[in-house]
């Protein structure tokens, strides 16, 4: 089907809410500019809320309908920002209305829903990303479901890999998610650093592994080590922080 | 990652901007064509460096080739296999995609039996060991611009009568976007009219670098080292950073944003004061 796309600077025009609230969003809004797409199947868009179970449920459909639809298609579709925002403005105001009634209370929560900036913060990106990483991935060490599981149970250290270009790498995802699973520090990983006011408000000891790993490159490329060298340097980056005897595993 | 800041790296490093080496280089150029459903891309290694040459050939250091767009793609090459496929539908070519070519350690090595380094390194190098994975070398840097509209002008001037104010500011995808009520306050019937644009330009960037800073400085800090941060996604930033890169300008800060403007827009107040006086001269 074809997806007109929106006029630029659409994310600016508060007119579009105003019709998208009414359910009055008409071609004025629109290029002749199309995107041409197999299918345009609903799926969750938006996990800031709701109990943990409730995302974790939600994140789990997102990438099950984008594994089995979008992500078949080219990047130049599925990382474009406009196209999303036209096919949610266009096509899926009903599901959007329906799944985030808030998006009716006001213009902010419709520019935190539905046209939120496509980067590492938007939902869609994050599931995008995910599911590229996982489906095109040669060389798995768990089953896929596994994967997707870890990514949303250590969804904080997802995001800290995807913010920053350096990491944001499929085979790398991959690496540490086995090295997080077979080393069974999921919690830890997700923990605040306690009485180091130093590193800022909001550490976690999963971060401060991402970020030595980043000072260390490139003397060492860890997105280049087999899974069992980067368990040894993840281990070494953790033991700065954290006393690995506690952990029950052996290294 | 793309490599290119000249950080201190504990030991010596290939790279055309590097002084580890008396006289080497390492450069290499990228083709690409399209394969089926795969581009191509094709590179072509040029490493003047014999002891680089040789650690290559017996499988001690490697090349890795580093793709970057939408994310960062790492591929170890052999030497009979100078090329990478990549899948169309993970190709985003409508964005920039920047490649560079690494030369990685395959094992530990030592560089007792260097005998390109620069002297500096003369009673040092026999003590220096480099572990497996660590970067030797790093080349220039080949970009793909992708589908930028106007991949020269940073300004985009609209007119729109039904704006509520005279002027209105806005950053747009890739230029700063300046909405004028009408004609006459874009002084269209007068000589020397872009002149007399240029406090609105002035206005635009300050706007646009005020942006940049929040964007790419550390938290809670209001100063950009262009050298640490990485090329930036965003159309419009990239264009404001190869400006200040090539104007030589070391860090933006809140401090200095007039001052990088000055340097980046060519004394456009100047211009400005010039063209009034102009006027005035001729009133009289």
């Amino acid at each position: 089907m074809k997806i007109k796309l929106l006029k630029e600077g659409y994310k600016k025009d508060e007119l579009l809410y105003t019709a998208f609230r009414n359910g009055t969003v008409d071609e004025q809004f629109f290029t002749e500019e199309t995107v041409e797409i197999a299918e345009v199947p609903d799926f969750p868009i938006y996990m800031g809320k709701g109990s943990e179970a409730q995302k974790k449920a939600d994140f789990l459909e997102a990438f099950k309908v984008i594994s089995e639809s979008y992500v078949n298609d080219d990047r130049d579709i599925h990382f474009n920002e406009r196209f999303w925002h036209s096919l949610l403005v266009a096509e899926k105001r009903d599901y959007i209305v329906d799944k985030y009634p808030q998006v009716l209370d006001g213009y902010r929560e419709f520019t935190n829903i539905v046209i939120k900036d496509f980067n590492w913060e938007n939902y869609i990106y994050k599931c995008i990303l995910a599911v590229e990483y996982i489906e095109d991935a040669t060389e798995l060490y768990l089953s896929k479901d596994l994967y997707y599981e870890l990514i949303v149970d250590n969804l904080d250290i997802f995001n800290y890999i995807i913010k920053y270009s350096i990491f944001r790498n499929g085979e790398f995802l991959v690496k540490i998610l086995t090295v997080i699973h077979s080393l069974g520090i999921s919690d830890v990983l997700k923990a605040k650093i306690p009485d180091r006011p130093d590193l800022g408000s909001d550490e976690r000891y999963g971060r401060r592994v991402i970020f030595e790993l980043n000072k260390a490159y490139p003397v060492v490329m860890s997105p280049l080590l087999t899974v069992e060298e980067l368990q040894g340097e993840f281990m070494m980056a953790l033991r700065i922080y954290y006393d690995i005897s506690e952990l029950k595993v052996t290294v | 990652m793309i490599y290119k800041k000249d950080a201190n790296f504990p030991y010596p490093i290939l790279s055309s901007t590097s002084y580890s080496y008396e006289e080497s280089d390492f450069t290499v150029k990228v083709s690409f064509e399209e394969d089926g459903d795969s581009y191509r891309f094709k590179v072509k290694p040029n490493v003047m460096s014999s002891f680089m040459d040789n650690l290559l050939r017996s499988g001690q250091a490697k090349y890795v080739l580093v793709i970057q767009s939408k994310d960062t793609k790492f591929f170890p090459l052999t030497l009979d296999q100078l090329y990478v496929d990549i899948h169309k539908k993970r190709m985003s070519l409508s964005s920039r995609t920047s490649i560079q070519l690494h030369i990685v350690a395959d094992q530990t090595l030592d560089f007792s039996a260097n005998k390109e380094l620069n002297p500096f390194y003369d009673q040092m190098k026999s003590s220096i060991t480099v572990p497996k994975y660590a970067m030797l070398g790093y080349s220039n840097i080949v970009t793909f611009e992708g589908g930028m509209k106007n991949p020269l002008d940073l300004f985009e001037k609209r007119l729109d009568p039904t704006l509520k104010s005279a002027v209105k500011f806005e950053l747009g995808s890739e230029c700063i976007v300046i909405h004028f009520k009408n004609e006459d306050i874009q002084f269209q019937s007068m000589p020397k009219a872009n002149a007399f644009l240029n406090p609105y330009l002035y206005t635009g960037l300050r706007m646009a670098l005020d942006r940049f800073i929040k964007t790419y400085a550390e938290e809670d800090d209001d100063v950009v080292e262009l050298a640490q941060i990485t090329q930036p996604e965003d159309l419009l930033d990239f264009k404001l950073y190869n400006l200040m890169v090539n104007k030589a300008v070391v860090e933006l800060s809140v401090e200095n944003i007039d001052e990088v403007i000055g340097r980046i827009s060519n004394q456009i107040i100047e211009k400005y004061v010039k063209a009034v006086k102009e006027l005035a001269v001729n009133e009289d």
